[in-house]
């Protein structure tokens, strides 16, 4: 973690955890995301990467523990909840309409309306403002989502969070099987985003490309924070070590909580 | 044939101009060459008369260019005549490593060439550009430290039994100097010292109208040029190295205690905004980099120094201070100061550089001589 913050952080989790039946998917999980920052979270598979993205959009509820926005504590009943609060999610689905246009997709369930009527002409502006905010290449904003690439895709999913104008993206998986050209498409995007001043959390496996973009990298293994590293001077061998538990480097001492182990 | 394959494309006019011939005789020339299918023509105007616009004809293939930086990848495809048909640039890792590189390098070239249409089949050579001093013969890396991750790898010998094409590796920062001279700021002069100032700190020289490479390719070494007898150790082992003081991990670290943590271009942003402490960091770069820059200048002599890389987008902040210390530490000559511009191409001078050198090896001028 960088060493000093000037700034509140925008999104704070602490003590959360959360259990499916026996499982302990998340255990007393602390984590601070600033403005203009981006987490990366990593681990194996079931380490509670995915848990942990849906408690802090408002999609699952923690058992215990809270989350708070610019430090104080809000309830997240679902992810409109969370989206009112400035924290949007595009998730591993995306959630997209196949048979709607890129507009259309943007605004459902969010239109711009006036007098009663839907406001194309201002939707429509608002979407090559998101758009092009992302530097995104879509080829026509009325061009139905099916007929998009992958990365596309993942770029309108990600302009729909934006038109709430948000303080806070989560994004999870946002790689997952994209080719190498749509890849670079989404880290590019993931960079727009952070200069634009918000904080993004990305989940992701792909270390080579966490590292390219992200000012932290949190490990997650076994529901526990098990890493906090500075992305600028982690090592790919720390990360891995942290990921699977090799070593306990990297795990920072947090004054208020002793480690639990 | 080669004027045009250095331009890109221009008129019969400009082509008679630059080549010395007569226009008839290069109409004569130009129709030849554009029945044997190796030039094209397309109606335009100069100077507002109607002229011949001449280019290569894009049946002839593609070239591309890979730029590694420090913290970023950047793949361009054009066809012969330089005109850019795919591009993309990606983030890289902090010391990523040639294995994962070049990989990535290879999909995301097949995938651009894919995207046109087009096969790597017509790809007919591929130029490639590597923040460290690499030996223009063999495309070997020979730095030990510079580029961790890289030491001692053959470019060529990776990516041409990947991709099937002939492969040309130079130093990022000569291939900077290279598009300048081609396409950019140093468009017709002789010695000219290129300057690229980003994540790291390099050069490339111009010597006579030529990339000058020394014994192995490491001349240029710009940001090895010691600064301070007792400053930090640097990546390459020595000390006070100009790199160690103004490369990016060096200007980010002294923000650090004070503004947290920043990107390069957080730092340039906020330069801009007025932020003192991030001016500050630039300027004083600004004037270590002239400090270097001096000695180049009173080794060598040239008539032009161009700044190129990330920090030249922070305009005057850099570079009031970078020609002020200049001026005051070379030799005073009776023909003013020497003369400093900024990058014409900005970031995209090194990959250009890169298509300049996949054009120059791809052997347009033996298959126009069986065609002529």
């Amino acid at each position: 973690m960088s060493p000093t913050h000037d700034t509140v952080p925008v999104l704070s989790v602490r003590g959360v955890s959360r259990n499916y039946g026996a499982v302990r998917a998340l255990v007393d999980v602390d984590l601070d995301i600033h403005p203009h920052e981006v987490v990366a979270i990593v681990g194996d598979i079931g380490a509670g990467k995915s848990t942990l993205a849906r408690v802090m959009s408002g999609a699952l509820a923690p058992d215990s523990g809270r989350i708070e926005r610019d430090g104080v504590p809000v309830s997240l009943t679902s992810t409109r909840a969370a989206r009112e609060h400035g924290i949007a999610a595009v998730f591993q689905d995306l959630g997209l309409c196949e048979n709607l246009d890129v507009v259309q997709n943007l605004f459902l369930g969010q239109e711009i309306r006036r007098g009663g009527m839907l406001d194309e002409r201002q939707m429509e502006r608002r979407a090559w403002e998101v758009l092009s905010q992302l530097a995104a290449r879509v080829p026509s904003v009325r061009a139905p989502v099916r007929a998009l690439s992958g990365g596309q895709r993942q770029a309108v999913a990600v302009a729909r969070s934006l038109v709430g104008n948000p303080r806070v993206v989560v994004l999870d998986e946002p790689l997952a099987s994209l080719g190498i050209s749509q890849t670079a498409e989404v880290l590019n995007m993931v960079e727009r985003l952070r200069e634009s001043g918000l904080g993004v959390v990305m989940i992701s496996h792909s270390m080579v490309d966490v590292q390219a973009v992200a000012d932290r990298i949190v490990v997650l293994r076994l529901g526990r924070i098990n890493g906090d590293f500075d992305a600028q001077h982690a090592s790919y061998e720390d990360l891995i070590a942290a990921i699977t538990g090799i070593t306990p480097t990297g795990r920072l001492p947090r004054p208020n909580r002793p480690a639990a182990l | 044939m080669s004027a045009v394959q250095q331009r890109g494309s221009l008129t019969q006019v400009e082509l008679a101009g630059v080549t010395g011939l007569s226009p008839a005789t290069v109409s004569n020339i130009v129709k030849e060459l554009t029945g044997a299918g190796v030039l094209t023509t397309s109606p335009t105007s100069r100077s507002g008369r109607r002229a011949q616009q001449v280019a290569l004809a894009r049946n002839l293939g593609l070239v591309a260019g890979i730029h590694f930086g420090s913290r970023s990848l950047r793949v361009t495809v054009s066809d012969v005549a330089q005109r850019v048909v795919a591009d993309q640039r990606m983030p890289l890792p902090p010391d990523h490593r040639a294995d994962a590189g070049l990989e990535r390098a290879s999909l995301l070239l097949t995938e651009l060439v894919d995207s046109v249409d087009a096969t790597l089949a017509e790809v007919l050579a591929v130029g490639v550009g590597v923040p460290a001093p690499v030996d223009p013969e063999s495309g070997r890396i020979v730095s030990v430290g510079v580029l961790r991750g890289w030491d001692g790898v053959s470019v060529p010998e990776v990516l041409e039994r990947r991709l099937g094409v002939p492969v040309r590796v130079d130093n990022d920062s000569n291939l900077g100097a290279l598009a300048e001279l081609r396409h950019g700021a140093a468009r017709g002069r002789r010695h000219v010292a290129y300057l690229k100032v980003s994540h790291g700190v390099g050069s490339g020289l111009i010597v006579d109208g030529r990339v000058f490479h020394g014994r192995t390719g490491a001349a240029g070494e710009f940001g090895h040029i010691t600064i301070d007898d007792n400053g930090p150790i640097c990546r390459c082992g020595n000390r006070g190295c100009l790199d160690a003081l103004i490369g990016a991990p060096a200007l980010l670290r002294m923000l650090e205690s004070s503004h947290g943590h920043l990107t390069l271009a957080d730092v340039i942003s906020r330069a801009q905004e007025g932020d003192p402490g991030c001016r500050r960091v630039i300027s004083d770069a600004g004037r270590l980099l002239a400090v270097a820059a001096a000695n180049t200048c009173n080794l060598f002599d040239p008539e032009l120094v161009v700044v190129g890389g990330r920090l030249a987008e922070a305009g005057p902040i850099l570079l009031d201070t970078f020609r002020n210390v200049l001026a005051q530490r070379t030799l005073p000559s009776t023909a003013g100061p020497v003369e400093v511009v900024v990058s014409e191409l900005g970031t995209a001078a090194e990959v250009r550089g890169a298509l300049a050198l996949a054009l120059d090896h791809a052997g347009i001028a033996e298959s126009m001589a069986v065609a002529g």
